[in-house]
């Protein structure tokens, strides 16, 4: 099926290099520290879903790694002032969704350029953090952890958010006006524009989007340990905008699904281990990821040539 | 050009942060000091120099910091295990950073990818590349001393990287604003297919200057190793941000087209002088090093804002 | 496939039902009766001026319900002006439109969606990234940000409009997927969606092949049958005798007179569009031919749609390339001065052949491009920056820039062109299109051509100008060069030109000597007199 395009071709990546992961290593497959592996990814995946919706308006976003700090501590310390789990995880949400809309507002409402934009609150929001925290983990009590359940069922919930999260965006993206609007401000703004789409509310609402699913990552990597880290989200910005590149989100805006970002995630997010479980040293990570990236790039640009800049 | 406005405001933020460090801080004046400011901003700004003209050209180049890296462990490599002389593996280093910037621009050029999306992948590549040869652990020290002195000697009474600098500006200003190749790559950036049908190669300008960013870079990668006196996989780590948030405080634009090798120079400075000052307050003001990188992003939004209000001309 | 197309005639409902922002009230369609003012759209006495240009001058024009109403008029004879006039795009400087008995001063793109008029581009805007059913949705509906996206409707309306245009292009594909005829299809899918009553096409069938063509015709039939007043704007006069019902003709921003279809033949018709010319009103020919300068044989090049096409320049001849637009004469050009590469076919310049713009222009080629400010200038860029730009090699030996030189060369020829290019240093974009142009070609004039290809080199300059570029030319040629002009204004082609070369479809339909007449040019642009002369 051509309709299937990239996503198809990186699910298939996907299965063949688990296939063969099954074949050779099945160790790789027991229950235990897959499921930990899962719970652990859910955090980079909100992120790279959350960039994701904002590429397909043809825009982008690098400040999630900083603004997922920022929620993180912020949700830490509402836990750490002795309120409830979910409570934090409800601030760490807020707060990334009110940093997502301060991008939303000086790309949309002053029309500059989102890298630079997000460049800057990237950078303003990691020192001010840096600052404010000097580097301190905000130290949780035990019962946050996993939000008081046991490490099996807490990582479930973990899981299920995450990946009901995803699948919600995805939902909207497909199933509601708004989400179509975006794909469709990004698939030829001054079209979108003359069809009467309120231009400056979607794209400044996909910030909101990646913000707060920034602020989700936050609060699903806050409940997995007892103490937050404040540079918990450095150079995660780049690993998201990989993770949809490679999953079918075309950097020009309009195309792009979720299941295609979750294949992609999980497609550089399993390599790894994956190699690891087949014999390759864990150094050859970063370098196997570059391959995977530039690949998925190239053969997008074989299919959409006649689109040059 | 409409640089003229931004110069000022850089200018005048300088003139702010002189009055301020020098009235407040300790020792902020002396030559000690202002040496201390050029070995620390040294690499910053090699980039920053490096990556202009491809900004200019209308692309970006996120794989800085990385070739930073893989060019210091390839020298490494080359000196401890290769057995070379330090000299002989400085220059298999510099080759591997412009061989890696060349691979940056080809990709842009043939494949017609944007070079956000090449450099995001090879940014993830030139690291793993040097994590493969370092295997993730190996860390290459005790270097000769006549290598440190790079990083750490003067000449002249100037620390080497003062001159290395000086060097890098001298050509990058003639590259950018003397040469022709600088004045047709910023014909590419503002209109490019209006630069082909004044028969200019834009192809192979962009690869130029992506090939002239890695050569940099590999040369940063160098300073970085003499300075630190360790090469590691790790070795500039972030430096790309950096490079991009000097680039366009200087008022580069980041369609293309606008920036200038003096207005580059003039971020760098307010951002360095600013990250050396605040070390130097005293403790009763209570101002920490970490607000550098907060005040420069407040920086950069603010210029940002000012950008359209001063401009009448707009852009796009 | 466009079977069964009239199925709902008569159904005016149909007509009326979801006009984007139609719903204000008073708006009674009366589509069928069409006796009264209702089922009329009238232009009145419509003047419009774009700076100096006199775009439009008292143009009037009435198109009935259930009429075909063709367009004619060469290029720049204002056919666009006035149907961005009609869509709303344009206030008109004087005039009035009465659509169904309403009279506007002007219509806004609001008030000329409510009065059901949609316009058909030759080049849709879409959303390629989404299906066809999208966008006719996006177009058609205006839902709230969280209603739901009911893709199921969405589809099966977009197949009712498709239907009724006899169309089988299935809805769930992807619009980037569509070829220019079926963009075109879809378009129109839009305007009957929106229950549009008066639908002006836009040239839709110059970019299609003929098989594409005969396809188009039935669906237009059947919107005509369907009580819409149709304005077709088309260059292929066999399509006036088969679809419309009664033509006006433009000439010059004026309207030469109404016509009914079959009132006049193709000859009337070109007669009408091209006009009777005071010839001579160019510095005349009498250039001596000299050797042969640019030859090029057999070029194709199938992504250009650009069929194997041939010709020759001499020294001190003017050329002139004629066609329609979209005949492939831009895009000869282009793979003639390297910037595309051919398929096949080779290009020779005094006798070496070359290949890419680098080598084109060592051998002495230039190229004046249409599109000036995308393409001839970089505006945002200096004057003097700019004049020197295709001349670096030979001013700045060793790649350093040598300011003496270039303000030297920049001085040169804004003398001898008489560029007013304001104070020092000033952008080229703030300059007149005039002087834009001028610059465009004074860059290339500066690297001495032997061989000049000039792409539409007067289009929006005033007379003044115009009249000075022409003289240049005359003098140039004088001294040896040789020009390939392409031009859609025809008193220039033929004031010009020592030959003619006339394009149709991608390929070189034939030539024409100098002093030939406007109507042997208009009739082999567009296929009907002459006989076809392969390239």
């Amino acid at each position: 099926m051509r309709r299937l395009g990239r996503e198809g071709w990186v699910g298939m990546a996907l299965v063949m290099l688990l296939a063969c992961v099954g074949l050779w290593a099945p160790a790789f497959f027991e229950p235990q520290p897959l499921w930990t592996r899962l719970a652990s990814w859910m955090p980079r995946l909100v992120v790279a879903a959350g960039v994701a919706v904002v590429m397909v308006a043809r825009h982008i976003d690098i400040s999630v790694g900083s603004v997922l700090g920022v929620s993180g501590v912020v949700g830490g310390m509402v836990i750490a002032a002795g309120l409830p789990a979910w409570a934090g995880m409800a601030a760490a949400v807020s707060c990334g969704a009110l940093a997502g809309a301060l991008n939303g507002w000086w790309v949309a409402g002053l029309r500059l350029p989102s890298i630079v934009v997000t460049l800057a609150t990237m950078v303003a929001w990691r020192e001010g953090l840096r600052w404010g925290r000097q580097g301190v983990f905000v130290n949780l009590p035990d019962t946050a952890v996993w939000m008081g359940l046991p490490m099996v069922a807490g990582q479930g919930l973990v899981i299920a958010a995450g990946l009901g999260a995803v699948a919600g965006l995805g939902w909207w993206m497909r199933n509601m006006a708004s989400g179509r609007w975006v794909a469709a401000m990004g698939s030829n703004p001054e079209a979108g524009r003359l069809a009467g789409i309120p231009a400056g509310w979607v794209t400044g609402g996909t910030f909101v989007v990646s913000g707060s699913m920034a602020g989700l990552g936050a609060a699903l990597l806050l409940v997995q340990s007892p103490q937050v880290d404040p540079a918990s989200g450095r150079l995660l910005e780049l690993e998201a905008v990989a993770a949809a590149v490679v999953g079918g989100v075309s950097i020009r805006g309009g195309a792009g699904r979720m299941r295609g970002v979750l294949a992609g995630f999980l497609l550089l997010a399993c390599v790894g281990p994956a190699l690891t479980y087949l014999g390759v040293k864990a150094y050859w990570d970063k370098a196997i990821h570059g391959v995977v990236i530039l690949a998925a790039a190239a053969m997008a640009a074989r299919a959409g040539g006649k689109q040059a800049t | 050009m409409k640089t003229g406005r931004t110069w000022w405001v850089l200018i005048g933020l300088l003139a702010v942060e002189a009055i301020v460090f020098g009235t407040w801080g300790r020792n902020f004046g002396t030559a000690d000091n202002v040496a201390n400011m050029v070995r620390h901003g040294t690499e910053v700004a090699l980039l920053a120099l490096a990556l202009l003209p491809v900004v200019v050209g209308g692309g970006i180049d996120l794989s800085l910091g990385s070739m930073v890296g893989l060019s210091a462990v390839v020298f490494g490599k080359a000196w401890r295990d290769g057995g070379m002389p330090w000299g002989g593996a400085a220059l298999i280093a510099v080759a591997t950073g412009a061989g890696a910037g060349c691979l940056n621009g080809w990709m842009v050029v043939r494949l017609r990818v944007p070079s956000l999306i090449v450099t995001l992948g090879t940014y993830s590549l030139f690291r793993g590349m040097a994590e493969a040869l370092t295997q993730g652990v190996d860390a290459f020290t005790a270097f000769p001393a006549s290598f440190l002195w790079l990083g750490e000697g003067r000449w002249g009474g100037v620390p080497v990287q003062g001159w290395i600098l000086a060097a890098a500006t001298v050509a990058a200003a003639s590259w950018m604003h003397g040469m022709r190749w600088g004045r047709e790559l910023r014909a590419a950036g503002f209109a490019p297919e209006g630069a082909r049908h004044a028969g200019i190669d834009v192809g192979r300008r962009l690869v130029w200057a992506h090939g002239a960013c890695g050569l940099v870079a590999g040369i940063a990668g160098l300073g970085y190793t003499a300075r630190l006196g360790t090469a590691k996989a790790d070795a500039g780590t972030g430096l790309e941000l950096a490079a991009i948030t000097a680039v366009v405080l200087g008022g580069a634009s980041i369609h293309g087209g606008r920036g200038s090798v003096g207005g580059t120079w003039l971020g760098i400075a307010v951002i360095a002088v600013m990250a050396n000052g605040l070390t130097r307050l005293p403790a009763t003001m209570s101002v920490a090093a970490e607000l550098t990188g907060l005040m420069t992003g407040l920086l950069l939004l603010g210029g940002m804002a000012l950008g359209p209000l001063l401009r009448k001309d707009g852009g796009s | 496939m466009f079977g069964d197309v009239g199925a709902t005639r008569g159904d005016a409902r149909a007509l009326d039902g979801g006009v984007a922002g139609g719903s204000k009230g008073g708006l009674n369609y009366r589509v069928h009766g069409g006796e009264g003012e209702a089922a009329r759209l009238r232009l009145v006495d419509v003047s419009k001026s774009f700076g100096a240009v006199r775009a439009l001058r008292g143009v009037s024009m009435e198109v009935r319900a259930g009429e075909v109403h063709a367009l004619l008029g060469e290029n720049g004879a204002g056919k666009s002006t006035l149907i961005r006039v009609m869509a709303g795009v344009h206030a008109p400087d004087s005039g009035r439109i009465e659509v169904g008995g309403r009279v506007h001063g002007r219509l806004t793109v609001g008030t000329a969606r409510a009065e059901g008029i949609a316009v058909v581009h030759q080049q849709p805007a879409m959303f390629p990234d989404l299906t066809v059913a999208e966008n006719l949705a996006l177009r058609l509906e205006q839902a709230g940000p969280w209603s739901r996206w009911r893709r199921d409707r969405h589809e099966r309306r977009a197949r009712e409009c498709l239907a009724r245009l006899g169309s089988g292009i299935d809805p769930g594909r992807l619009a980037g997927s569509l070829s220019m005829p079926e963009q075109q299809l879809v378009e129109l899918a839009v305007a009957v969606g929106a229950g549009a009553r008066w639908i002006v096409l836009d040239e839709p069938t110059a970019s299609l092949t003929r098989r594409e063509q005969e396809r188009l015709y039935p669906v237009i039939d059947g919107l005509r049958g369907d009580g819409a007043g149709i304005v077709h704007i088309t260059h292929r006069l066999e399509e006036v005798g088969r679809l419309a019902d009664r033509v006006t003709v433009l000439r010059d921003g004026e309207s030469v007179g109404t016509f009914g279809g079959r009132e006049l033949d193709e000859g009337g018709l070109i007669e009408r569009i091209a006009g009777r010319r005071v010839e001579g009103m160019h510095p005349g020919g009498g250039a001596t031919r000299g050797p042969l300068r640019l030859d090029v044989h057999g070029v194709a090049r199938a992504a250009s749609g650009l069929k194997p096409c041939s010709l020759r320049v001499h020294a001190g001849e003017v050329v002139g390339l004629a066609g329609l637009v979209g005949s492939g004469r831009t895009e000869l050009a282009r793979v003639i001065f390297g910037l595309d590469r051919p398929d096949s076919g080779r290009v020779w310049v005094d006798g070496s052949e070359v290949t890419g713009t680098c080598m084109a222009m060592e051998r002495g080629m230039a190229m004046v491009p249409e599109d000036r400010r995308r393409h001839g200038v970089v505006p945002e860029m200096g004057v003097a920056a700019n004049l020197a730009m295709a001349s670096h090699g030979r001013l700045f030996p060793w790649g350093w820039l040598r300011p003496g030189r270039e303000r030297r060369v920049a001085s040169e020829w804004t003398g001898r062109l008489g560029i007013k290019a304001g104070p020092a240093g000033s952008l080229v974009g703030t300059l007149s299109g005039g002087n834009q142009q001028k610059v465009a070609l004074g860059r290339w004039l500066a690297t001495r051509p032997k061989v000049l290809v000039l792409d539409e080199p007067t289009q929006g300059v005033d007379v003044g100008a115009k009249a000075e570029i022409h003289r240049w030319i005359r003098e140039w040629t004088g001294e040896g060069m040789a020009v390939l002009m392409i031009t859609s204004d025809l008193p220039e082609l033929l004031g010009m030109s020592d030959r003619v070369v006339v394009m149709r479809e991608g390929r070189v339909a034939g030539e024409l000597p100098g002093g030939c007449s406007a109507s042997e040019v208009m009739g082999m642009a567009m296929g009907t007199a002459g006989s076809e002369v392969g390239g």
